[in-house]
């Protein structure tokens, strides 16, 4: 029973936002996933755990790429051990190692990209960056380590309010800080050197969804002919984008914008709060990943690369299908 | 000179300070109030003392914001028509003269709003879906005008951050039974592909026909221009900056970062610097037209709104320069 509402806390943290982060949020959903698997003695009981809990992860945070390309991986991990007659102790170790190596894998993705986004930074760099971000940090970090001093300019990132969860973070680490309202952007990017993001995930034509915000902060910079950098591994592409899929973009509850009592007093008015928006390519001067910087529109020669042409990816929930019948 | 003013104006000019008192046209008609009452109250015996005092009252009204013209050019609306005649007046007819105008400014303005509306409102078509931004009278009037002539319209409110004048607007829509709908400032790209047309209000306009608007302006203007979506602004003759067709810069004020934040937060991160621009410069270009209670104009004719308007200014700023120009020549 505790595991199940804590599922539904963990469900309700990645739909609302607050777990915002995309490495966070598939950090969380994959040792959610394992601790479950950990207690299951039984193969039925094994594909059962996967078949309740990961449409619902995925249905949580349908942008998040990362989560997304991980789960799948799991299943279909799950589905070949299967098929491989393996008893129900090796699939458990199976899938509990394969997580563990995705978890490792990301992290040393991330300070792979701090590494190579740390050389675009240049020492006295004002750079302007959306949102709560891991790999943002890590880049930031090395950058400072390496004697760069930069100051960063953040918008508060509404309604969530993560850039000024980013801030703290920053100004914990040392890094001068200054916050604006997130409309303050174009009148900012005047003082700015280097624009520099994160990303939820990146579309087959390079094209990058983000923390809500972030489109217009790309549009702002492109007026201004300030150089915008995407750090983002390349487990973050979303692969059924290049089947033609599009990335379903989630909008939170109105409650996030203001109170359900404030939205009363209002009368008969409507709220929207997307959680995301897409930058399209033209306005990303580089996506700097594990395997190097390169070119927005050069991600299918990446993908090619690492998963082989075309990329062979079934959807998760025909993936879930296919376990219910092994 | 330090005078005494009644208690009423030194409130009214708080109140435009903390922003309690918004919007350019609301200034502008708080502050003339303010002059007349002031004359009113005036307790001396002397026409020039009195235009004195009237000078130090309106000084004191224009130190309370920066930015937004209209508050120096209502001020002057009055104060320029008492300059020019002070030397006539009994003292009498000097109080007289401030309540008449103050008056007449007032009237001016309310009337400019309501025929903005109707000039506007011809740019709607039913079925638009139209965007604004904060909360401006002008606008509202050109929204509101175009729903009461029966168009079918739904409207995107901005909610404004960091006061969130937007949810007023909402309010003020919802009212009138608009369809409307409130969005977070950072989703104004995301939705300005449904939008037909963007409406914004002024607090001042620039020789060059840029647009001095709530911060914010200028991002959902690019994001429209972006997007091939037209932009228009509304805004009365009496929000263009003479000082600026003699080059001076329009002032952005910063204002305080407890807007942003609370006080808390400020003492437990004193690293963090919080900085609340007010407002921002739309550039012309990405205006389609100012709509003015005197007709639509392409913001690059602003000169003409100036000159036409504000030819006695002008003038008297030219000769000013002139003079101190002629005076370091020689």
């Amino acid at each position: 029973m505790r595991e199940y509402e804590d599922f539904h806390k963990l469900i309700g943290d990645l739909r609302d936002g607050r777990i915002f982060g995309s490495t966070e949020a598939a950090e969380k959903a994959l040792t959610f996933i394992k601790e479950q698997v950990g207690l299951c003695s039984s193969l039925n009981e094994i594909k059962n755990t996967l078949i309740e809990y990961v449409p619902p992860l995925v249905k949580a945070r349908p942008t998040s790429a990362l989560t997304v390309n991980c789960l799948r991986e799991i299943v279909e991990l799950t589905i070949d051990c299967i098929k491989r007659k393996m008893d129900a102790q090796k699939v458990k170790e199976n899938i509990c190692s394969k997580i563990d190596e995705m978890l490792r894998k990301a992290h040393e993705s991330v300070k792979m990209i701090a590494g190579i986004g740390a050389k675009r930074i240049k020492d006295g760099d004002t750079i302007l960056t959306n949102t709560y971000s891991y790999t943002v940090l890590n880049v930031l970090e090395k950058a400072r380590d390496e004697g760069k001093k930069i100051s960063i300019f953040i918008p508060e990132s509404r309604p969530g309010g993560e850039g000024i969860d980013m801030a703290v973070e920053l100004y914990k680490r040392g890094f001068p800080v200054t916050l604006f309202v997130d409309s303050a952007v174009r009148y900012m990017m005047k003082e700015v050197d280097l624009v520099l993001i994160g990303a939820e995930a990146i579309a087959a034509n390079g094209a990058v969804v983000n923390k809500i915000g972030t489109s217009m902060i790309a549009l702002a910079a492109h007026e201004a002919r300030v150089r915008v950098f995407v750090a983002a591994g390349t487990y973050k592409f979303s692969l059924e984008t290049f089947l033609g899929e599009i990335v379903e973009l989630t909008y939170r509850r109105p409650e996030v914008l203001l109170s359900s009592h404030e939205l009363r007093a209002l009368g008969n008015v409507k709220v929207l709060c997307p959680a995301f928006d897409v930058t399209p390519p033209e306005y990303i001067d580089a996506i700097i990943t594990e395997r190097g910087v390169f070119a927005p529109q050069a991600v299918p020669l990446i993908v090619r690369e690492i998963f082989g042409w075309p990329p062979l990816v079934k959807d998760i929930s025909v993936l879930i299908e296919e376990l219910k019948r092994c | 000179m330090n005078y005494k003013l009644p208690k009423e104006v030194l409130e009214i000019a708080e109140g435009i300070r903390s922003m309690k008192i918004r919007g350019a046209g609301r200034i502008a008609r708080a502050a003339v109030k303010a002059l007349k009452i002031a004359a009113l109250g005036y307790r001396g015996s002397n026409v020039k003392d009195f235009y004195d005092y009237m000078m130090y009252a309106s000084k004191l009204l224009l130190a309370t914001r920066p930015t937004a013209v209209s508050l120096p050019n209502a001020v002057a609306y009055v104060m320029s028509r008492l300059s020019r005649n002070i030397e006539a007046f009994s003292l009498n007819e000097a109080v007289d003269s401030v309540v008449k105008w103050s008056d007449e400014f007032i009237e001016y303005s309310l009337k400019a709003t309501q025929l903005i509306g109707e000039i506007g409102e011809g740019r709607i078509k039913s079925g638009n879906i139209v965007l604004t931004h904060c909360n401006s009278s002008a606008a509202l009037s050109v929204i509101i005008t175009a729903h009461r002539k029966g168009k079918d319209i739904r409207v995107y409110a901005c909610e404004t951050r960091p006061k969130f004048q937007g949810k007023i607007t909402a309010k003020t829509l919802a009212k009138e039974g608009i369809d409307v709908t409130l969005i977070p400032d950072s989703a104004v790209r995301f939705f300005m592909k449904d939008v037909d047309l963007v409406i914004v209000g002024a607090d001042t306009v620039a020789a060059n026909g840029a647009v001095v608007n709530k911060i914010g302006t200028s991002m959902i203007a690019l994001a429209a221009h972006e997007a091939r979506v037209r932009v228009f602004v509304a805004a009365e003759t009496y929000k263009f900056s003479p000082a600026t067709v003699i080059g001076e810069l329009v002032t952005i004020e910063e204002r305080p970062p407890t807007e942003v934040v609370d006080k808390d937060f400020l003492r437990r991160y004193p690293g963090i610097k919080v900085r609340n621009p007010a407002f921002d410069v739309t550039p012309p270009e990405y205006i389609d037209a100012i709509i003015t209670e005197k007709g639509v104009i392409s913001p690059h004719a602003a000169i003409l709104v100036l000159r036409e308007e504000f030819a006695w200014t002008l003038e008297e700023r030219m000769k000013k320069l002139k003079l101190t120009l002629n005076y370091e020549i020689e």
